[in-house]
This record gives C-alpha cells, structure tokens and sequence, in this order.
C-alpha cells in the first residue's frame, strides 16, 4: 500500500468527521426548513417536465441561457394567469356573504325538493320518514354555520344599496336572503360562535382588504424557491450527476451509471406522461362545461382541479366530479351551448362532462401518452393515497402515487442492475 | 478489513474528494486531445466533451471492468497501467495487451451495452477519464456535427482493431499450418 498507516488513519478519520458533520447539518436544514420542501419538489418536477423542451430549443441552435429564459417566461406566464385567476375568485366581504346566502338557499331548496316538502314543518315523502331524522339534524347543522348573524345582516344590507365601493347586491341574491330570514332556524349562543369560529373563509380570509396581499406575501417568501430550483436545475450540466457517482465505488461505477440513466428516464417519461395526461383531462372538462353552460372562471378553476386531481388514481375524477357537482348544485343561470340540456339540469351537464373526460382519458390520452407506464396494483393505490393523506394531508395524497412509481423504478432497476453486473445472485 | 475491503475503502474516498484535489482542467484536455477518436474535435467541442467524463482513480488489484459485463462506458488512461486479460479453458487469465498513460479501452461500449470480452486489470495506481454512452449519445444528438465526427472516427478505430485481429489470425493459423507441416 502506498501509503503509510498513520497517514491513511488520519485520512479516514478526517474524510469520516467530514462526512458526519454534512450529514448532521443537511438534516437539521432539512427539518427547520422543511415549509420549503413542497416549493422545491415542484420546482424540480417544473424542470424535469420541460427538460425535453429544452433540449428542443438547443437542438434548433438556441443558446442555453435564452432557452431557459423562454421557458422561465412561459412559466411565469401560466403562473401569473392562473394566480391572477385564483386571486379574482378568492371572494371579498361582499362576496363572501352574497355565496352563503347562494349556498344556504340552494342547500335548503335541493333538501326540500327531494324530500318533496313545502317547508320543514310539512310533511315529506317516502325518503323523508326513511332518512329524515338522520339528515334533517345535519342539514340544520349546516345551516347554522352558513346564515347571517345580526352583524352581518346589517352589513349586507348596507351591501344591497352599494357599500365600501362595491355595486349593490343583484335582486336574485336579496330574495334568496329573504327566503332564508323565513326559515325556522335561529342562532343560540354558543352554535353562533361556533359558526363564526368553524367558517374556513373566516379563518383564512379575515379582512377583505389586506388579505389578498397578506396571501400573496406569504405565499412570496416560500414559493420564491421554486423558479431557482428550476432555474438552476435546467443550468446544471451534469454536475449534480457527476457529484453523487462520484460517491460510488469504482465495483459499482458502471452499474450505477446505468441505474442513473434508465431511473432517470423512467421517470421523466412517467412525470411527463402524466403532467400531459392531467392536462388533457382538465382542458376537456373545461372546454366541456363551457359547452354546458358554466361560466369561463367557474368552468376554468374546475378544470384546474379535476386535471391535478387526475393524478390520484380512483379518487382523482371523484374530486374533479365533487367540485363539478358542487358548482352546479349552487349556481344559477345556466346557458347551455348544447341545446338539449336544460338549464334546471346542471348536475348532469357534469356528470356528462365528467364521464366523458374519463373515457377519454382511459381510452385515448393513459394508452398515447402513458404507454405501459409502471401499473400499481389497486391494494397499493388505495394504501398509498391513505397513507399520503395521513402522513401529509392533500399533498400527501398528490404525491403518494408518483412518489411510490419512482421509488418502484428505482429498486427494480437497481435490482436488475446489481444482477446484470454479477454483484447479486 | 481485508486488502480488497481496504483497497475499496480508499478508492471511494479518493474519488469522493476528488472535487477538493482535482488538477487542471488543462491536463484532462490534453489528455483528450490525444485520444484518436476525439482527434477531429474543435477546442469548443473537446470542452463539451470534457464537461461527461467521470474522473476514476483505482488502486493496484482493482478490475475496471470484467468479462460478461454489460459495457457502459470507455475508460481512457491518464496515468497508470492496465492489463487486459481473458480466462483460457484451465481458468488462468491469458495477458491479451498492456495498456498504459493515453491509451483507451472499452470503446465498443459506446456503441451498446453488449457484454464485455475480456477483463481491464489495474496493475499500478491508475488515474482514467470515464465517458459514458448514454451521456456521449445524448451530447451527440444536440450536436450533431460533433456526433458525425466522433462516431466516424470511432468506425475507423473499430476497423483498424479488426484488422489487427484478423493479420494476427493468419500469422497464428500459418504457424499453426507449420507446426503440422513439421
């Protein structure tokens, strides 16, 4: 051995202090800075989809750093247009009152209607005495966490003649709100603070002037992450590569080159196919309910959902279909483009519109753009989405099937590698 | 720790800190430069060339790469010196050449993964250049210049061995023919 003992002691102890130290320090970084986690997977899987599209540009005799500005822009293009989107539907004071009174009235006139009933103290038909003292507890329920209190009737009906700058409340949602003052229900105390404690929209959007911006702050000084890691991901010329095959041993270098190389496209091929295939699947809702009669935004943000919710499998188009059918349950004046569905049928308008998405996604956009991509049994889907859930909410849930795609990649290749070298049995 | 377990040891520290103690770009260039396959390039492309090789330092005993391997890289000498062997029917390794500072090996790996023919023993300290296939193929598809000239010499060098293989066929087979003669 060349080198003397001593020597080759003192180098191992240091190169292991070394190592030690980094590790220790990436995961203290890793754990306090964990709220920057999400921003970073993203922005990784922003580059790993457009990488071809870099490669594209290069190809036709772009130089690199103009490739990935064109990219950056067209990104931040899209971001802006769906953020400024999501900011105009994120509803003001007035707003927010004007949908709780939507909400209540339509919950209430759709409860009645099935349970063909005048008003609570009539009596309802065959479903009423099957379920009716099970679901009638509950829908008052709801309705206490939706009707106005005493300040807020007042506020709203500042609103009705025009108030704070805002244009007065349309003559529809003024009758709805009278048809809900006629309703038997009345606020005590404590489910008054319930209501006002348990309403989502209050606790995320306290004041209507400043939370827009508060918002776009807080989502600023994390999400600022996400087009480095993109940025700097596209600029990396293999350094990053290079750096963790370094870390092989020379028994494994070739293998782990190899490895590298096919998870790499297994993967890209896999988070391509389905970024493609959820976005087919969310234009065609979208185009499909503005053929039913929606509204561009209403029709624009469901299509959003459904297409990110298609990334979950089972349970994806159940979300895309809830939100549909959520939508249509409240909404009011329909035109639809297609004649033949009327506009007291908005509920299967969606449907349609859902199922068809569905078979084409099943029977033209997964067999074109997803090939024979890496098919899970169901028993780990399910497990997989829960177990996501669980461990990180609608994140979770998200990334779960993606997430156990690469990680199967990875062993399987790894495995078919280790033999392929002769270095397992 | 046995001598393998320790020879691996110090070649994956080696290797890792490589980065802290790496030489000059300059010499890895010249090093390239002196590569037959590589010798058409431009100084540009040699640096687009230079940006996928892996630097690998292996200790005396190490196999680069062994018989029935699927080939995914060449391996060019910096310095040092390796053996290419291949087992005979008794299982001894037969000495096949003796490569040393500016010589490659592997290179019918960049053409597809088809097993490795022989073995690449390391007899002293050797420092190489890896290049691997998927990354040169890659690099060769956005470039396509740089492709034609890379892959044209390499059809050259292919030959080249071929017809070396095969003179030393016939000057074996006339031995051969002699031996019976006799």
């Amino acid at each position: 051995m060349p080198k003397s003992s001593e020597r080759l002691i003192r180098s191992r102890v240091f190169y292991s202090l070394t190592i030690i130290i980094i590790s220790a320090v990436a995961l203290y970084l890793l754990l306090a800075l964990r709220s920057l986690i999400v921003p970073t997977i993203i922005g990784m899987l922003a580059a790993y989809i457009s990488s071809p599209l870099l490669t594209y540009q290069r190809r036709k005799g772009i130089p690199k750093s103009i490739a990935i500005l064109i990219l950056l822009g067209a990104f931040g293009f899209i971001i802006f247009v769906i953020g400024k989107q999501i900011v105009n539907i994120v509803p003001n004071e007035k707003e927010k009152l004007e949908l709780r009174i939507q909400v209540q009235y339509k919950l209430n006139e759709i409860y009645l209607d099935y349970m063909d009933m005048t008003d609570y103290d009539s009596e309802g038909n065959f479903l009423y005495d099957l379920i009716g003292n099970e679901t009638t507890p509950f829908v008052k329920t709801v309705n206490m966490f939706l009707m106005l209190d005493d300040k807020e009737k007042e506020l709203f009906k500042k609103y009705t003649t025009g108030y704070n700058n805002q244009p007065p409340v349309n003559e529809r949602i003024i009758e709805y709100h009278n048809v809900n003052k006629t309703l038997p229900f009345t606020l005590t105390k404590d489910l008054k603070k319930d209501a006002n404690s348990n309403s989502i929209t209050d606790e995320i959007i306290p004041e209507p002037s400043d939370s827009k911006l508060a918002l776009i702050i807080n989502a600023i000084s994390t999400w600022i992450v996400m087009p480095f890691v993109f940025i700097f991901l596209l600029i990396d010329d293999g350094q990053i590569k290079k750096y963790i095959i370094n870390l092989v041993p020379n028994k494994y270098f070739e293998m782990a080159l190899t490895t590298f190389e096919n998870v790499d496209k297994a993967v890209g091929n896999y988070l391509r196919g389905t970024f493609t295939q959820c976005s087919l699947v969310g234009i065609t809702i979208f185009l499909g309910l503005l053929l039913v009669g929606f509204d561009f935004e209403a029709a624009a943000l469901i299509g959003i959902v459904a297409g990110i919710a298609n990334a979950i499998p089972f349970l994806g188009p159940v979300i895309g279909l809830g939100a549909g059918i959520l939508y249509a349950l409240i909404v009011d004046g329909i035109d639809p483009i297609i004649p033949y569905i009327l506009p007291s049928n908005p509920v299967i308008g969606v449907l349609i519109v859902v199922a068809i998405a569905q078979a084409m996604d099943n029977a033209v956009f997964q067999p074109l753009v997803l090939g024979k991509a890496v098919n899970l049994h169901p028993l780990v889907v399910i497990f997989g989405v829960t177990g996501g859930s669980i461990l990180f909410g609608f994140i979770g849930m998200l990334f779960a099937i993606p997430a156990i795609v690469i990680f199967n990649v990875i062993t399987s290749t790894i495995f078919k590698q280790l033999k392929a070298y002769y270095l397992i049995y | 720790m046995n001598e393998e377990q320790s020879t691996t040891v110090d070649t994956i520290w080696s290797n890792v800190f490589s980065h802290f103690t790496k030489e000059s770009e300059e010499t890895k260039f010249d090093v390239l430069k002196r590569i037959p396959i590589l010798k058409d390039l431009s100084k540009r492309e040699l640096k687009e060339i230079l940006k996928i090789t892996y630097e690998r330092n292996f200790e005396s005993g190490e196999y680069i790469f062994q018989t029935g391997q699927p080939g995914a890289s060449m391996f060019i000498i910096e310095q040092g010196e390796v053996v290419i062997v291949k087992k005979n029917e008794k299982d001894e390794n037969v000495e096949l050449a003796r490569l040393k500072s500016n010589d490659f090996l592997g290179e019918l790996a960049l053409l597809d993964n088809s097993p490795r023919s022989a073995s690449a023993y390391v007899e002293k300290p050797t420092k190489t250049l890896a290049i691997f296939r998927d990354d040169l193929l890659k690099l060769l598809e956005n470039n396509p210049d740089l492709g034609r000239k890379v892959m044209h010499r390499l059809a050259i060098t292919i030959g080249y061995r071929l017809k070396a293989t095969n003179d030393l066929l016939l000057k074996k087979e006339k031995e051969i023919n002699k031996s019976n003669n006799a």
